[in-house]
């Protein structure tokens, strides 16, 4: 008797510890963020490791101000997650360059992720000839505007400076605040704004020319394009009312703001739409979106600017390598899965720039990012799209475009002295090999 | 062995796991990052000796000598601000028989707070919509709508105004611990003499807490050479390096430019500026000062 109880208690002993140790671990250092993180548990942790049986997919969650330097540290020190995930290609870029990230060209080839993506979205993953990361999230700036408000008012969404001008002074009529934002919490907020004047007044194909090297910073189109920003927001307040309000506002102030009427318009990125649909929801006001609107004859037409949020890759001195590269591609071969997290998101985060149809779109998320994810697909399809500052400048122009913006909106610079010193940054980090990947315009 | 075992040297064995701590926590990595200004280093690929091109920058560059400038301001304004207000406070308290710990533990009270919890009491003070900005707006005081760490005027002064207000406590309880040593007969005798409460704090007071009263002196400098959450959090150095500082900058530099050659470079002149004025007290001290 006492020898088959043992026998049964040693059985289960094993076939538990079997169980428990048949699968490896595969863990993922992943940006948190309250609402977010049980989503990502529940529908990419648990849904993968209940989708096999080789692989344990660990998420450890951590604030980004301090999760990138305990990233940066553990990678020193040969450890590390074994996904490494980034705040962009300008981080990739100086891993990459480090020698601790895995070369991916071969696991693209053999599952064919190239003809997953898209391929701008593809291309902002290869350094120097071989792709190093895949794009977490992408993402772009719009303008959103309290469509209830315009209605009201008899106001026309503005598609041009001169429209824009007008229903500004309308406005500021009505004693509202033209655009809500405000760069409190996070100071490079500055670069949306600049990156919206770049693109939108001095035009796409100028930016990548200064991109690329076949242009000046200091060419006169970028230097009017930055002072018509700093005329729009310092002498006439159309952020929040002045400068030093901007610089105060954070992220639910903004989102109060517009929600309540204090504000008739926000320039932002897509990444908003989950808190825009609440916020303004709750106040019975209906929202709308628009592409920014044309700043200047050079813009060529409304253009959506690309960017990549967040970036997946894989360690170099990863324990699980091939666990790494299987979560990878289970994400990137499981369009449904990705789907799923982005709408829970209102597209807003997880938009893994996989190519969707119209039909994959669905009808759970509002009209609103319904009918923007059709324009945009649309109209970066015709190749009409403009560069965040986030995701192709280097991180020294990166850092100054934002940074030292402020010097030029307090006066102490002008903007031509900026443009200078920004062209030799990024002449510096040519020389240096530091500029990132950037798709090729038709 | 009998050497090993000398009484004189026990205290030596007692010291040295915290030595080794030390050694290895902080004294190691200060050392390789000390070296790491002759590089290029960004922090995470290869290390290029550079030699002493980042000095050379760093004495050019505009936004590194108006930090070096608002280090100085900040250590100005705490060496005379909390310190005039911490001894006049401390000096009264004194004369307080009831009630003295009431005072004692609000004036330290700020001091016991986290510096994120003090600065984001003051940002909602100040806020321009939910704060006292919106209420000066609301009457028609626009002159003090904005916030003052937002505006470029005030906010080295505003982020200096919530860290002394978090500190003087603080200088205070020293104060008064120096305060309550003074021997009870001078004042008497003083009495005798008809001084007036200011004579018996200029020559009474004042030269019997002399050494606590340097050393505050000492730490104002040395801990203004550092400063940093306070101005990170209230204004990030901005509005247009309007409160950078010199820690700030080393921050930005190191861990968001991905220029950690530079940043060491800076923090080296820190080092040395540190070590400087830690020299000059010594010396003073050998000098037969009382500090």
């Amino acid at each position: 008797m006492i020898k088959t109880i043992i026998s049964f208690v040693s059985a289960i002993i094993l076939s538990v510890s079997f169980s428990a140790f048949s699968k490896t671990k595969v863990t993922w250092s992943m940006e948190s963020n309250a609402d977010r993180d049980p989503i990502f548990l529940e529908k990419l942790q648990n849904a993968y490791n209940s989708a096999q049986d080789k692989y344990e997919l660990e998420i450890q969650f951590e604030p980004n101000e301090t999760r990138i330097e305990s990233l940066r540290t553990s990678m020193l020190a040969g450890m590390g997650p074994d996904i490494v995930e980034t705040p962009g290609p300008s981080y990739v870029k100086e891993y990459q360059e480090a020698g601790m990230l895995e070369n991916l060209d071969s696991y693209a080839a053999e599952f064919g992720w190239k003809d997953k993506l898209i391929p701008w979205a593809y291309s902002s993953g290869v350094f120097d000839g071989s792709l190093y990361a895949i794009p977490k999230t992408h993402e772009s700036m719009v303008m959103l505007y309290n469509k209830t408000l315009f209605e009201e008012n008899g106001w026309k969404v503005p598609t041009t400076l001169e429209e824009l001008e007008d229903v500004a002074g309308k406005i500021k009529a009505k004693g509202m605040d033209v655009y809500t934002y405000g760069s409190s919490g996070w100071q490079p907020t500055h670069e949306h704004l600049v990156g919206i004047y770049l693109n939108n007044y001095a035009g796409p194909q100028a930016v990548y020319e200064a991109i690329t090297g076949e242009r000046e910073w200091t060419d006169p189109v970028f230097v009017e394009a930055l002072e018509l920003l700093k005329k729009h927001m310092v002498d006439e307040g159309w952020w929040s009312g002045s400068l030093e309000n901007y610089y105060a506002i954070g992220w639910d102030d903004f989102h109060a703001q517009f929600a309540t009427r204090g504000a008739a318009m926000m320039t932002i990125g897509t990444w908003t739409f989950q808190a825009t649909s609440l916020g303004i929801g709750q106040s019975g006001d209906e929202w709308g979106w628009a592409p920014l609107p044309s700043l200047s004859s050079n813009s060529g037409g409304p253009n959506f600017m690309i960017a990549i949020g967040t970036t997946m890759s894989v360690n170099a001195a990863a324990k699980n390598k091939d666990g790494a590269i299987d979560v990878l591609n289970w994400i990137m071969s499981n369009k449904d899965v990705v789907i799923d997290i982005a709408s829970d998101f209102q597209f807003g985060e997880f938009v893994v720039p996989l190519l969707l149809d119209d039909s994959d779109i669905p009808s759970t998320i509002s009209p609103q990012v319904t009918s923007y994810l059709n324009e945009y697909a649309r109209i970066t399809g015709e190749g009409n799209y403009g560069y965040c500052t986030w995701t192709f400048w280097p991180a020294e122009p990166g850092v100054h475009i934002w940074k030292d913006m402020e010097v030029v909106w307090a006066g102490d610079i002008s903007v031509e002295d900026f443009m200078y010193d920004h062209q030799k940054m990024w002449d510096k980090a040519r020389k240096k090999n530091e500029t990132l990947p950037v798709p090729l315009r038709d | 062995m009998n050497f090993l075992s000398k009484k004189s040297y026990i205290a030596w064995y007692f010291v040295i796991p915290v030595v080794f701590i030390h050694l290895f926590v902080i004294g190691i990595p200060s050392i390789l990052s000390l070296a790491l200004c002759l590089t290029d280093w960004s922090g995470l690929g290869k290390i290029n000796y550079v030699g002493f091109e980042n000095f050379i920058e760093l004495f050019d560059d505009r936004y590194f000598k108006k930090a070096i400038f608002h280090n100085i301001l900040w250590t100005i304004i705490f060496l005379t601000v909390p310190v005039c207000i911490a001894l006049m406070c401390a000096y009264l308290l004194t004369g307080i028989k009831r009630g003295q710990m009431f005072y004692r533990l609000a004036f330290f009270f700020p001091y016991m707070l986290a510096s994120v919890v003090n600065c984001q009491i003051w940002k909602y003070l100040f806020h321009p919509i939910h704060g006292l900005g919106g209420f000066f707006e609301s009457i028609g005081i626009e002159a003090l709508a904005s916030s003052p760490f937002t505006t470029k005027e005030t906010s080295l002064y505003a982020a200096a105004f919530v860290d002394g207000w978090h500190f003087w406590g603080f200088l205070v309880v020293i104060y008064l611990t120096g305060m309550y040593q003074v021997d009870n007969h001078l004042y008497e005798a003083a009495d005798i003499e008809g001084a007036s409460k200011f004579q018996k704090f200029r020559y009474i007071t004042l030269p019997m807490i002399r050494p606590i009263f340097i050393f505050s002196l000492m730490i104002i400098i040395i801990w203004s050479v550092p400063v940093f959450d306070y101005v990170y959090i209230l204004t990030g150095g901005g509005p247009a390096y309007s409160s950078e500082v010199v820690a700030n900058y080393l921050y930005t530099h190191a861990f968001v430019r991905f220029n950690v050659g530079y940043a060491s470079a800076v923090g080296t002149l820190m080092f040395i500026y540190v070590i400087f004025i830690v020299g000059i007290f010594g010396l003073l001290r050998k000098l037969g000062w009382e500090i």
